[in-house]
């Protein structure tokens, strides 16, 4: 398919001749139990608990399962330990206060219970194996010898075990292999009787996918389905999320789901010495093991532990952005025998203990990240995505087998609205999620029989997959791509919101799906994903302003200029989006259960650990004079 | 910002970095036996090509596509980042006295 009798755009590079026809390594069709489609975390321990649970299970990856997505670029895991010192009450305390309290503790209760466990899987499968780091293991971080140092520790190098786990479990792998839609048919009659909402008459029984290199398309059949696949950026700016564009989203709403937490932002940064360069910023810290968390937050410093995160994500990023960098700001990279060793989302025992696993981060010296914006698009970790209930623990969805898991495409929200819980809490808490999630699409595949794949729709979805390579005149994704970052990246979009910046953008958005959307041309296979993706990218950006211009307040990760405050009364909610008739957006507000709410009769002033820029003279009150709780200080 | 050939020579046809790239940045020429960059504008930067090619036949560079994409310094404007990783210790030498 890359070479389709179409005279390919001028080569980028000189090596390159013109690209050669490639062979798709895969049959056209496939049938399996449960189908994962993502193999980051999320999908890796979805796909093994559903083999574990006897079903045949195929999984499909956009790349290769451990070099894709977002998972192989976790620097840090956290599990919650009684036995090494951990508070449950503090760490719930932490996580109410810190995340606005838009906390689900149902999840939250999972993961107190469940990531030890996880814990023991991910370190039998290897990827947490503890190795020396870069600055101690020899001259590697003198020489900048990056090679000598992944070839010197290479059997630990977790990125294989992806591929190593798969096998061990004898689970089947299509790679570099796109999952563009859903198939879903009319649900048997005692479903409908069961069940009457009438999102629930559809049932599951398959995707439709093409392989990338070859541009071949592959029907799979299946009971079940499970959506790991993961959230989106617009375009890779410090943070390697370039494969990772809301393909899951995309599909998600196609089927009439509701999509919740898109308003909620990114706190990553990146360097001022190679802002888009994800190697030359994280270098050591993706080449070191998976630094291990916990045990630093004790219940009297739990609102400390709190409002310090609210400052450094959220305040310290809206005042870099507005206010700018003086020119050297220390975000080059940095010398070894001058760097700032600082210990972060460590156990307070291993200051005293050698035997203390959890030293937490401390990875050899890269160049410190100070500016916001290094994964423009991507939400929160784990607000945004498909809304399942709020009781709901398995990822189940309102069309029948299908599933999600993972960060960016189900709105779990353990940690509410700013991701107080500290590093490492992410890599684990999917790994839960996708385990819940594979073991309930297993149990549901085991009830069911396979439906045959209604061979209009097929057709239909192919030609559509298919139809940018037929235009005659058209766009080159690249430069959609490129004109769509530039509506989304600047800091009065996704740092310091309005409803005028929010509006404008929405406009541009909306433009791009209506009139360069439709006419995104590929000349090879490779331009037909570029395609694909603008489309779910373009459909992410129109979701994530329109969530923006609807909570009129300010709560964690989300900043209204026009509305520098919490309003409970109104706000104090999950805002879930989905498709009208008419293909605009409906929305719902799911309020959060009393318990999970805090003290509403709190004063405003404590209730909320970190004020936003205009908060304090909008609510009447004034700042103390030196700061408040521990080392979260506001000046 | 992506990933650039050293030599192409060097190459041994390992097919590591068109089997690891997520980006489908790479090809593979079998007649050549060789890797073959062909949409380095899609690179992601992650490195993992550069770190597995067996025959140091690819490195990377700092070089953007495009604009400067952060509101701060981009990625063309400063001595620093017209630099590419190739051999141990290049980057040192590249930035000596360069640096704030």
């Amino acid at each position: 398919m890359k070479d389709n009798n179409k005279t390919p755009r001028m080569p980028r590079t000189m090596e390159l001749p013109r690209p050669e026809k490639v062979t798709c390594p895969y049959e056209e069709s496939y049938q399996a139990d449960v189908v994962v489609i993502g193999c980051g975390f999320a999908g890796l321990n979805a796909a093994v608990s559903a083999k574990e649970a006897g079903q045949n299970v195929l999984v499909i990856d956009k790349g290769r399962p451990g070099y894709s997505g977002l998972s192989p670029w976790p620097s840090s895991f956290r599990w919650f330990d009684p036995e090494r010192g951990d508070d449950e009450e503090a760490f719930k305390e932490a996580m109410k206060r810190g995340g606005d309290y838009l906390c689900n503790l149902n999840w939250y209760e999972c993961w107190l219970k469940e990531s030890k466990g996880i814990y023991e899987r991910l370190t039998n499968w290897g990827i947490l194996a503890q190795y020396p780091k870069a600055a101690e293991a020899g001259d590697f971080y003198e020489r900048e010898d990056f090679v000598g140092y992944r070839e010197m520790f290479d059997k630990f190098d977790r990125h294989k075990k992806w591929i190593e786990v798969l096998n061990r479990y004898e689970i089947p792998y299509l790679e570099h292999t796109m999952v563009t839609d859903l198939i879903a048919g009319a649900a048997e009659p005692e479903m409908e009787r069961e069940n009457q909402a009438a999102e629930a008459a559809k049932k599951i029984c398959g995707v439709i996918a093409f392989h990338v290199p070859s541009g071949q398309v592959i029907t799979v059949s299946a009971k079940a389905v499970v959506m790991a696949t993961g959230g989106g950026s617009y375009k890779p700016t410090g943070y390697p999320v370039g494969g990772d564009t809301f393909d899951g989203e995309y599909m998600a709403w196609e089927m009439g789901l509701p999509i919740a937490g898109k308003e909620f932002e990114d706190f990553h940064t990146t360097s001022s010495q190679a802002p888009g360069n994800v190697f030359l910023d994280n270098h050591w810290q993706y080449l070191e093991n998976i630094w291990l968390c916990g045990g630093d937050v004790d219940l009297e410093s739990a609102a400390g532990y709190a409002s310090a995160k609210g400052y450094a994500m959220v305040l310290k990023r809206v005042q870099n952005s507005v206010n700018g960098v003086p020119l050297a700001n220390g975000s080059e990279i940095q010398n070894v025998a001058t760097a700032n060793y600082t210990r972060r989302g460590g156990s307070k025992v291993y200051e005293t203990d050698p035997e203390e696993i959890r030293s937490g981060k401390m990875s050899t010296p890269v160049a410190a990240s100070t500016l916001a914006g290094a994964a423009t698009g991507m939400c929160c970790h784990l607000t945004s995505g498909v809304f399942c209930g709020l009781g709901e623990t398995d990822g189940k969805t309102e069309i029948a087998g299908l599933y999600v898991a993972g960060d960016g495409i189900h709105a779990t929200s353990p940690s509410g609205s700013a991701y107080p819980c500290g590093v490492g809490f992410t890599s684990c808490f999917t790994s839960i999620d996708g385990d819940h999630a594979g073991r309930a699409a297993a149990s549901y595949a085991a009830g069911e029989s396979f439906a045959s794949l209604p061979e209009e729709e097929i057709q239909r979805k192919k030609e559509e997959i298919l139809a940018p390579l037929s235009r005659e005149n058209g766009f080159d994704p690249n430069w959609a791509r490129d004109v769509l970052h530039s509506i989304m990246a600047p800091y009065w979009i996704t740092v310091v919101k309005s409803e005028a910046t929010l509006k404008a953008a929405l406009v541009q958005v909306e433009y791009m799906r209506d009139h360069v959307v439709p006419k995104l041309q590929a000349a090879t296979s490779h331009d037909l994903r570029l395609c694909l993706e603008m489309k779910h990218k373009v459909l992410s950006a129109e979701l994530k302003l329109r969530a923006g211009l609807e909570r009129k307040e300010s709560r964690g990760s989300t900043y209204r200029e026009d509305y520098p405050f919490r309003d409970d009364e109104n706000f104090l909610c999950y805002i879930t989006q989905r498709k009208a008739e008419n293909g605009e957006s409906t929305f719902d507000k799911v309020p959060v259960p009393d318990a999970w709410a805090g003290d509403r009769e709190e004063a405003y002033q404590s209730r909320y650990v970190f004020y936003f820029p205009g908060e304090p003279e909008k609510m009447g009150f004034q700042l103390p004079e030196r700061g408040r709780k521990g080392k979260g200080e506001q000046k | 910002m992506s990933v650039v050939r050293i030599d192409l020579n060097r190459c041994i046809g390992c097919k590591n970095c068109v089997e690891i790239c997520p980006m489908d940045v790479f090809y593979f020429d079998e007649k050549a036996r060789k890797s073959v960059l062909a949409y380095p504008e899609n690179c992601q930067s992650c490195g993992q090509c550069y770190l597995n090619c067996r025959g140091r036949a690819i490195g990377m560079s700092n070089d953007t596509y495009g604009y400067p994409i952060t509101a701060f310094r981009g990625a063309t404007s400063s001595p620093m980042n017209r630099m590419i990783v190739t051999e141990p210790g290049v980057i040192k030498e590249l930035t000596k006295g360069k640096l704030p």
